[in-house]
């Protein structure tokens, strides 16, 4: 198996890896992106969606492991290639410039000269939202006993989480910005048939994950909704262990349930004005 | 009188190789590994030669002073390769390719040897496509051919406007998989200053390593000699600014016979002549007369821009003198035409010295993707250098010195008058005579490298019984501190002119006395003039720098040494033929209508020149040729 | 017009090299950039001090031998240019211009802006040839090339091997090189039966000649005076692929 460790260790085969983890990650970004979407359907929606997710214990390992391993592998290759690539021009230039005549954005802002640098900060980011989220160590008590969802706009309400959370997605875009569109030419995907489809992909698929998750913390703030107020996982799991299936498809009547009273953060706020 | 023997084999002329190949000796495969060849450049001739020997089994070592075998000056051909193959139905055969070639060489070269050249040249452009080289298509995936100068059917191959590349990368590429295979050992940044024989036969270099600056000495069984042509003696020229007749002028110093040096060959299409501080000049491939036409203004007077100018008030002259060929005659022709007409005050350009190429009519009928997809490349250039867009205003044109037919003599074999020197490509004098025809030059450096050298150097291996030697002969020790001696003198005449004025001044003597035109008067004043340059020179040179060390001004000195030795040769050369043939134009002998007048009775013969001493005149030697096959007539393109 | 220019100046590999600062006064528009060199070296030489090393030869844009960095761009500010064919009419009066060699480890400094290219030979040594010894050819027309492919092959295959793309990419990687050559045997007939062990040899080559991997920035394509297209690094990436899973070698 000689053969697979030499691919791998070539600057190509590590190129390849990088890009079929990334490929995968994104997969996983559109996967959670969808799943939180259902926010905006309304609560209970999200939250059987979530309990229902969880329930998955086995499928939830597998895919918390696989996910563990990519971003490993995405992440070690990203430090490695990087010292590599600074390992081949020891002394650098006094002056670069770039020659690329149709650059839209200036090199100095250039997403691919930063791939390292906003990786990491999605990492922390990443590091971040697994503490509120899975760990529940950011804020274990107010979060306690909390559904899905009320944890959600409570974590996104705090101000700290709201600016880091936009900052980590925006970040991620930019870094998604190159690393799609690079993903194709790692893997050799090109045609000239495809290749305006193939530039613009990298872009758009970018501002969709951006402005898609940036959209949950705003969201959070803008909606009149007292996460307090609503009921704690227990009842809600007796309340789910007496629905049937078909109440789970068809959210909109738990939907009803829900109060709507001037409770909320930004309610509470206008009050005070 | 003539020590020269050519070595032609008997027998009817198309089959003479054939015969020959079946006559020479040969080395038995396990025996190759026991020789050693030194090749000196990497060009077409140097790198195909190396790599087939390579692959014959041989050890082979190849030199050159660029940084790697693959920037060799054959890179900048552009036009293309003729070949027999008659893939276009019109006509061709391998006769016709010979009877062009010694015709457009004004019946000067050797007529069995050009036989050869047209007899391979089907066998290089196979040998290419299998390389890998991508020569242009039709849409139905077959090989296009274009026309080029004096022929009258297509046979010319090409990829776009840059055939020497793709042809030098495909021997290159060769050579490398013999460099892998450990054939070959390929020393680059290395000049080669001399030459060293033992017992009458060549048998090793002395190369100086342009890095470290320190001087090597190689030994070999048989030196091939594939350093090109001497076109840089006029200092302005379409060579790489590195070409240099170096190697070949210590060859001849050490014995070899220079032949036919007043051969120069003057390109019509280069880009005019802009400044003094112009280091170069550029040439724009011939196969632009493909589509191009060449004119003037009718009236000297007329100072209009080229587009301004009705078609009325232009002189087409090429197509005007010369009604068959058109603007498709031989280098030679097309180049004193222009200097005639700009001579006559008809030149175009600030100076007076340019004439037109226009492709208007050509855009009009074939559009301009169609110009663009054959010439693209060249028209990206002149763009680059002149700032005009020639899809809209003519091009200015002016011939330059561009290619030498003369070299070191070397008989059928290629053998040189020093047994186990071999001389290929241009460096040699054998195929093109007094002129070389457009897209000749690759043909026979491939032709040499390929399929001539492999089967003659075997021969010379296997008659003669070469001692064995090391680098500690005595031999090696003389030659290398005659070489160092010289570098420690460059460096230590410390004087005021740097190498570059002293090659200026050389090339304005070259091209205004011994240039398209030449007369008496001005060739012996041109021989008085370098010797002066040249005693100026070795009193006043300054070279910066230490010897120990890459040092680019100490390289330049010792070649334009070399030129400042070699210049007096061809001015001798070119007072001594009393003729005009092809690129050799006497003023003195020509027609009334200025075409060039042949004096088949007393110069259809080469002549080989040998070196006496540097205080002592050389003694010109005399090869006859012998036409049994081609009837001598006026070349005429009318 | 009056040019500053700051040059690197290194005597050998051993020694550090600093920036030197020259005046030059009167510079024509219609020189080209080695022309100008040779104007300063002139004018060093009558000071009796060392002219700047520069590697150049045919100075029309074809043997791929001059390699300079100008204001930070590889071979300048013309696109499709070598530093041969740059003419300063593209400078204006007073203008400041950096000069310094092609930087990669894979590149030593020789002296100057003079730079050891022989990493490129090697990785061609690898496998960058057909094994096809001389003489024994079939008739050229016997193989029949779609001219899509060999205009492609062309395109590929008009590579000058100057580096610009190495000295352009930031992580000085040589993949833009090694993918023209591959890409042109990839794409004619002739390349076919070596075509999985040359890539993979070639890129195990390029590897251990110590350049960076590919970030796809393309500054590669933008500096190639030759025009060589990025698609030929999709290219390559391919036939690696291809071949890591499918060479019968191992």
């Amino acid at each position: 198996m000689a053969w697979v460790t030499d691919a791998i260790k070539s600057s190509i085969g590590k190129k390849f890896l990088m890009a079929c983890t990334g490929f995968l990650l994104c997969g996983f970004l559109v996967m959670h992106l969808i799943g939180n979407l259902l926010m905006y359907v309304g609560p209970d929606v999200y939250n059987n969606y979530a309990h229902t997710l969880h329930s998955q214990e086995m499928l939830i390992k597998v895919a918390e492991f696989g996910l563990l391993i990519l971003f490993a592998i995405h992440i070690w290759l990203g430090f490695e290639t990087n010292l590599e690539n600074r390992e081949s021009r020891k002394t650098r230039y006094a002056v670069k410039k770039s020659k690329i005549p149709e650059r839209k954005i200036p090199y100095f802002l250039s997403p691919e000269n930063y791939m390292l640098f906003t990786g990491v900060i999605v990492f922390i980011f990443l590091l971040i939202h697994l503490g509120d989220f899975t760990f529940n160590i950011t804020m274990p008590d107010k979060l306690k006993g909390r559904e899905p969802y009320d944890k959600a706009i409570i974590i996104m309400r705090t101000p700290l989480s709201t600016i880091s959370y936009i900052i980590g997605v925006l970040l991620l875009g930019w870094h998604l910005s190159h690393g799609v569109t690079s993903m194709f030419q790692t893997l050799g995907l090109k045609h000239p048939k495809y290749d305006p489809m193939i530039r613009a992909i990298g872009p758009v698929f970018a501002v969709i994950i951006a402005v898609g998750f940036a959209s949950f913390p705003i969201y959070a703030w803008l909606i009149p909704y007292d996460p307090y107020a609503a009921p704690g996982v227990e009842e809600h799991q007796e309340k789910s262990h007496s629905l049937t299936h078909s109440d789970l498809i068809a959210p909109l009547c738990s939907h009803e349930k829900t109060t709507f009273e001037p409770h909320s953060a930004w309610a509470t706020s206008l009050n005070r004005v | 009188m003539s020590l020269l023997q050519s070595n032609v084999p008997e027998g009817p002329i198309a089959e003479k190789w054939t015969r020959h190949k079946n006559e020479l000796k040969l080395v038995a495969p396990n025996n190759k590994r026991k020789y050693e060849i030194l090749v000196i450049g990497t060009g077409l001739a140097g790198a195909s030669a190396a790599a087939s020997l390579g692959e014959l089994g041989y050890n082979v070592k190849t030199f050159c002073y660029q940084d790697s075998a693959r920037r060799a000056h054959s890179i900048a051909a552009q036009g293309g390769i003729n070949a027999a193959k008659n893939y276009p139905n019109d006509g061709d055969s391998v006769w016709r390719l010979f009877y062009d070639t010694v015709k457009g060489g004004d019946y000067r070269s050797r007529e069995a040897n050009v036989y050869r050249l047209a007899e391979v040249s089907a066998n290089i452009i196979d040998q290419c496509v299998a390389q890998g080289v991508p020569f242009a298509r039709e849409y139905g995936g077959l090989l296009a051919n274009r026309t080029f100068g004096g022929a009258q059917v297509s046979r010319t191959f090409y990829a776009r406007g840059q055939t020497g590349q793709q042809l030098l990368l495909g021997a290159y590429s060769a050579l490398m998989r013999q460099v892998n295979k450990g054939k070959v050992q390929n020393f680059a940044r290395r000049e080669m200053l001399d030459l060293v024989n033992i017992d009458g036969n060549a048998r090793g270099v002395i190369v100086r390593n342009m890095v470290s600056g320190k001087l090597e000495r190689y030994v070999g069984d048989a030196v091939l000699l594939c350093t090109g042509g001497y076109g840089n003696a006029y200092y302005l020229s379409t060579n790489a600014m590195g070409c240099n007749v170096t190697a070949a002028w210590r060859c001849y110093k050490r014995g070899a016979y220079y032949a036919n040096p007043c051969y120069t060959q003057i390109h019509p299409t280069c880009i005019p002549v802009s400044g003094d501080y112009q280091s170069k000049l550029t040439l724009m491939s011939e196969s632009l007369r493909n589509d191009g036409r060449v004119w003037v203004p009718k009236d000297v007077n007329d100072k209009r821009s080229p587009e301004q100018i009705p078609e009325a008030d232009r002189d087409y002259y090429l197509e005007r003198r010369y009604p068959a060929f058109g603007n498709m005659v031989p280098r030679d022709v097309a180049s004193r035409a222009a200097k005639e007409r700009c001579d006559e005050g008809y030149g175009v350009n600030e100076s007076g010295r340019a004439v037109y190429l226009d492709f208007k009519r050509a855009i009009a009928e074939q559009g301009q993707k169609a110009i663009e997809a054959k010439y693209g490349n060249l028209f990206h250039m002149y763009r680059k250098i002149t700032n005009e867009n020639p899809y809209e205003v003519p091009m200015k044109i002016y011939p330059a010195v561009h290619y030498t037919m003369g070299g070191l003599w070397v008989d059928y074999n290629l053998q040189s008058t020093i047994p186990g020197l071999y001389v290929l490509g241009e460096a040699n004098f054998s195929d093109h005579g007094a002129n070389r025809l457009g897209a000749s030059a690759l043909m026979q450096g491939l032709a040499d490298g390929y399929f001539v050298a492999p089967y003659t150097v075997g021969h010379h291996l296997a008659s003669n019984k070469l001692e064995k030697v090391d680098t500690n002969n005595p031999a090696f020790e003389q030659v290398e501190s005659e070489v160092q001696g010289r570098i420690d003198k460059f460096l230590s005449i410390k004087g005021s002119r740097s190498v570059d004025s002293f090659h200026r001044e050389l090339g304005l003597v070259m091209w205004d006395n011994c240039g398209m035109a030449r007369n008496a008067a001005g060739l012996h004043e041109a021989i008085e003039k370098i010797q002066g340059i040249r005693w100026e020179f070795w009193q006043n040179v300054r070279v910066t720098g230490s010897g120990h060390q890459l040092n680019m001004e100490l390289e330049k000195a010792g070649r334009v040494a070399d030129f400042l030795e070699f210049g007096e040769l061809l001015a001798r050369d070119a007072l001594a033929r009393e003729e005009s043939c092809g690129g050799h134009f006497r003023e003195e002998h020509q027609t009334p209508e200025n075409e060039a007048r042949r004096d088949d009775e007393n110069f259809a013969h080469v002549a080989a020149w040998e070196y006496q001493g540097d205080d002592a005149t050389p003694i010109r030697h005399q090869e006859e040729l012998n036409f049994e096959n081609v009837k001598l007539t006026q070349r005429s393109y009318k | 017009m009056k040019l500053t220019l700051h040059i690197w100046r290194q005597s050998n590999k051993e020694t550090k090299g600093e920036f030197k600062t020259y005046e030059l006064p009167d510079v024509s528009e219609h020189m080209s950039f080695l022309e100008m060199l040779d104007v300063l070296n002139e004018k060093l030489i009558s000071q009796n001090e060392e002219p700047v090393a520069f590697d150049h030869d045919c100075r029309e844009g074809i043997c791929g031998s001059c390699s300079m960095m100008i204001n930070g761009q590889a071979h300048g500010p013309d696109l499709k240019t070598t530093a041969c064919q740059l003419h300063m009419r593209k400078f204006k009066d007073g203008d400041d211009v950096w000069i310094e060699p092609w930087r990669a480890d894979a590149f030593p400094v020789l002296k100057d802006l003079v730079v050891d290219r022989s990493a490129f030979d090697r990785i061609m040594q690898a496998g960058a040839f057909v094994s096809v010894n001389t003489g024994n050819a079939p008739d050229a027309n016997s193989t029949i090339v779609p001219k899509m492919n060999a205009d492609l092959a062309f395109d590929a295959a008009t590579c000058i091997g100057c580096g610009a793309c190495v000295a352009a990419c930031k992580n000085a990687s040589a993949m833009l090189f090694v993918s023209a050559k591959v890409s042109q045997y990839a794409l004619l007939p002739q390349g076919d039966p070596e075509r999985k062990t040359r890539v993979l040899r070639m890129v195990a080559q390029m590897d251990k000649e110590g350049f960076g991997g590919c970030s796809n920035t393309n500054e590669c394509e933008a500096a190639c005076p030759a025009g060589i297209s990025v698609n030929n690094i999709a290219r390559l990436n391919r036939e690696y692929f291809k071949a890591t899973l499918t060479s019968r070698e191992s």
